[in-house]
């Protein structure tokens, strides 16, 4: 077909170029190396860094707040109930743990801001963040972090992660944190953030613990409690303590009904058995799953409760060829420990950071060999399913392997 | 440990769609020693998924061009066809709704000139067949730019041989649309794409018009079985299983010239890595401003190149998992764009602020690819396109809550044009920005459509002075800021075509050695 009279014009071409040359040569010739994005994003994720751990005090006779301050000054934002990825060299070992941060956003903004911690109760203007551990049997790494770390130590931190926060586009702004043991921590940021005016939600803390010594942050929840108690509630639950005079037993859904309100966002954080137990709880309340949010769980060390685990592997030991670029080591890995620990226990870095198989920080590729991939928490997209791609936190050897994973 | 050998041939910038387009096309032409760095875990850049609460959500692909239905290969779809990547291609049930309220503007079309232009014509009456004229002069201009934009013609050659393209080269997209005389609605119908490549009509090349309209309502458009992520990683498979290194989480800070000529690169990590030729997915914003080095070997007419084209606009979007099937959301529709009013130079000026936006498009995923999510569950997103410029400002402080509010203004906006309520039905949502971009991608300001069409920086501008854009030997570039300009349909053009410079200037004899 033939376009209108109008375009028997033949110079368009010329016309163009002419224009586009015009455009560049009247432009600057001065370099403009500034993208204020980038610098945003960096900002927002600068990926690990150098902290020093400046302060440290108890946070229950057996647990520990660790207060780590920015070298540079500046802590990411971050939401309250994200968290943190330690790095550590331990022996030979180089690895990572995800903790939930126990401070509250508002603690890291430059300026002042109600610290809550014992010896302060006053405002201080030094951005930091916390973590708080607990010490309840001998562990890897809490045991470092109580017997070795000390004030004016340098620590690698990577931060924010998770997206198990208060999402108003998404969450009813009744919110009721589910917690046992040391899985108090995100809710414990969400308090101090509420009651620093920074937060604007009803939250309801349901905390169970064994005897009322074990609870962890019990003063700054108090603390950020009295401080706001139209919007903060706290209610301890004791399983096995006959000094205590209010809620006892475990958590039931008696206890979350009778402390619900109408339309309420659960929150959970803490072991795989209580996860199991709520959800079924929440199933018989008729509690819609959007409702119900929980952090990514670590895989269990006892890889019995895994669902499907093969447990003639339990015990064995394969031989696991790493590929970096070029560059292949050989080392040991257990069949019954993800390959993870393995690659740390080798001393490869490997960039693990929920340790549950969601986030897929650790994406690793199989290229010979088989592994079992842990059903909980599998985050692994479809494509890498089919394609062999796992998650090295979730993925168990189950004979010798050769994996590639990025170089670090 | 030595992770890289001594030197490679080729180090591609960047394991996006363009930078393993340019590995395969550089593989089929039989060069081999290539090393593709990636700043992300992932391959494919924006063409990925990410997996939140159990479902695995669409990152940023609306549909595919250019693929075609098998009897019909397009471009793209016939490179992949060509190459042994087999994927698993759904195709997308219509072109698109288009909803304008205050015109009263509501109408699907579907691929297939004829059938769009008798979509056209059951509620514009008359008007078909001068519609079906004008998709057929878009799909001659189409065909033109496929054959031009790889196979370099004298001007006389291409008057003989490409008439239309070369006869309407010289004028906007509306200056030509309005040679047919339609009537305002058909207009704003037929403008309903202009978001895509993020320019009004007025001041939109026709080529480029003509190539998304012709290439879009031709072939349709498909998506991925197992999200774009399917396709980035069959690719990346592909790309590996023909001897290429392919390393993830190696960001490439430098690229090193001497005497006018690549050497090397240098990584963020530190590894510096030899090699006679880049193809680099980064822009040249970043890399004449930031990554030469030393930046003295950047030529003057690089930073006013760079300085004179504007970026285009950048997506923002709110992507959710809504409880309950599309049906009992009352979602019909793969893709809706809305619009209170089509005024284009309102629009644009719309584009320019940090919302609310006033155009926007949605897609529900199910539509085309029901296995998207789980029975009961829709997969579902609202994007709009601005301009860059309006978030340069933005305090880290600030952002979570502008990210909030971005969502929300864009929920609340389809929910008024389109009357179908979602807000209440989130059950998984996040809002991705330019800042999203950037912290995934590295892309230049979290931009991924390049720069700017405009009648300034022509496609076919861009063909002509191929060779003064071209200024440090060895350098090639694989983005969207490529000649065949932005999409991921493009974006595999703009890879293939920096490989076939490259694999012509090795058969020169190295220009870099």
């Amino acid at each position: 077909m033939k376009v209108k009279g109008f375009f028997t014009d033949i110079g368009g071409a010329s016309r163009v170029t002419k224009a586009r040359e015009a455009a560049i040569n009247n432009a600057s010739a001065k370099a403009d190396p500034v993208d204020p994005i980038r610098a945003l994003a960096d900002a927002a994720h600068p990926g690990p860094r150098e902290y020093t751990l400046t302060k440290v005090y108890d946070a229950s006779p057996t647990s520990k707040t660790f207060r780590f301050e920015p070298a540079d000054g500046h802590v990411p934002v971050f939401q309250a109930g994200q968290y943190v990825n330690m790095h550590f060299q331990i022996g030979e070992s180089v690895l990572t743990r995800a903790y939930s941060i126990s401070s509250a956003p508002c603690e890291a903004r430059p300026g002042k801001h109600v610290s809550f911690a014992p010896d302060e109760n006053a405002t201080s203007d030094k951005p930091y963040f916390e973590i708080t551990v607990r010490k309840n049997r001998p562990y890897f790494v809490p045991d470092y972090l109580f017997e070795q770390a000390a004030v004016g130590q340098k620590f690698i931190c990577d931060l924010p992660f998770s997206d198990f926060f208060y999402q108003p586009l998404r969450d009813s702004k009744n919110l009721m944190g589910l917690a046992g043991g040391s899985g108090i921590t995100p809710f414990a940021s969400m308090a101090k953030e509420i009651a620093n005016g920074a937060l604007d939600v009803d939250l309801t803390i349901l905390y169970g613990s064994v005897k009322h010594t074990d609870i962890v942050c019990g003063d700054q929840l108090e603390a950020a409690r009295a401080k706001a108690p139209d919007k903060i509630h706290i209610v301890h639950i004791m399983s096995d303590d006959e000094e205590w005079d209010g809620e006892k037993g475990f958590l039931t859904k008696e206890l979350i009904e009778k402390y619900s309100k109408e339309d309420t966002t659960y929150f959970f954080c803490g072991p795989l058995p209580m996860f199991n137990m709520l959800t079924g709880i929440m199933k018989e309340m008729g509690v819609p799953e959007k409702r119900f949010r929980h952090e990514a769980m670590q895989q269990p060390t006892n890889v019995k409760m895994i669902p499907g685990f093969p447990e003639d592997q339990i015990g064995k030991t394969y031989k696991m060829t790493v590929v970096r670029g070029i560059a292949e080591t050989v080392a040991d890995a257990k069949a019954d420990e993800p390959v993870a620990v393995s690659l740390e226990r080798a001393g490869i870095p490997i960039d693990a950071h929920c340790r549950g198989g969601e986030c897929g920080f650790c994406r690793a590729q199989l290229l010979a060999g088989t592994v079992f991939v842990s059903p909980l928490g599998d985050g692994r997209r479809r494509e890498d399913k089919e394609m062999g791609w796992f998650h090295s936190c979730s993925a168990y050897p189950t004979s010798d392997i050769k994996v590639k994973i990025p170089i670090i | 440990m030595k992770f890289y050998k001594d030197h490679y041939d080729v180090v591609i910038i960047g394991g996006a769609l363009s930078g393993l387009s340019a590995a395969l096309q550089l593989q089929a032409k039989g060069v081999k020693d290539i090393l593709i760095l990636e700043k992300h875990n992932l391959p494919g850049g924006l063409a990925t998924s990410y997996v939140r609460g159990g479902f695995e959500i669409e990152a940023t692909l609306h549909e595919m061009m250019s693929i075609g239905p098998k009897e019909d290969r397009l471009k793209v779809g016939a490179f992949f066809d060509e190459m042994g990547v087999d994927i698993d291609w759904l195709r997308v049930p219509e072109a698109y709704r288009f909803v304008e309220p205050s015109k009263k503007i509501d109408i699907t079309l579907h691929a297939g000139f004829r059938k769009a232009a008798d979509e056209i014509d059951a509620q514009y009456p008359g008007w078909g067949d001068k519609v079906y004229d004008f998709f057929l002069l878009c799909n001659t201009v189409y065909d033109s730019m496929n054959v031009l934009s790889v196979t370099p013609m004298s001007k006389l050659q291409m008057l003989k041989e490409h008439e239309q393209f070369v006869k309407t080269a010289g004028y906007t997209a509306y200056e030509v649309m309005d040679t047919f005389h339609f009537p305002d609605e058909i207009k704003d119908i037929l403008s309903a794409y202009w978001i895509y490549v993020g320019s009004p009509l007025d001041k939109l090349p026709f080529t480029i018009y003509a190539f998304l309209y012709a290439d879009y309502l031709r072939g349709g458009s498909y998506v991925a079985k197992n999200f774009s992520h399917e396709m980035s990683m069959k690719l990346e498979k592909k790309v590996e299983e023909n001897g290429a290194q392919i390393e993830f989480r190696q960001e490439v800070e430098k690229i090193l010239v001497k005497n006018g000529h690549v050497t090397g690169v240098r990584t963020k990590r530190g590894d510096v890595i030899n090699c006679d030729y880049v193809i680099s997915g980064a822009y040249p914003n970043k890399v004449y401003s930031q990554m030469i080095e030393p930046a003295s070997e950047v030529p003057a007419r690089a930073i006013k190149q760079v300085n004179g084209l504007p970026l285009s606009v950048v997506p923002v979007s709110v992507m959710m998992v809504l409880d309950g099937t599309p049906e009992e959301l009352g979602i019909k529709d793969y893709n809706i764009f809305s619009a209170e009013d089509m005024n284009m130079s309102s629009l644009w000026e719309n584009e320019k602020s940090i919302g609310p936006y006033k155009y926007l498009t949605s897609i529900c995923l199910n539509l085309a690819n029901p296995g998207c999510c789980p029975e009961g569950y829709t997969q579902f997103s609202i994007t709009a396109l601005p301009l860059v410029n309006a978030f340069l400002d933005v305090k880290e402080e600030d952002y979570p809550a502008l990210k909030e509010k971005i969502g929300r203004e864009l929920i609340a906006g389809y929910e008024r044009m389109t009357g179908i309520v979602i807000h209440d039905k989130i059950h998984e949502v996040e809002v991705s920005t330019p800042v999203t971009i950037s912290h995934y991608v590295g892309a230049w300001k979290g931009s991924i459509y390049g720069n700017l069409h405009s009648m300034e920086n022509h496609a076919v501008a861009r063909l002509q002075m191929r060779e003064e854009d071209h200024v440090i030997e060895g350098l090639e570039f694989a983005c969207a800021a490529g000649m065949s300009g932005n999409g991921m349909g493009p974006a595999v053009t703009n890879g293939r075509a920096a490989a076939k410079f490259v694999a012509l200037a090795m058969e020169k004899g190295g220009a870099a050695k």
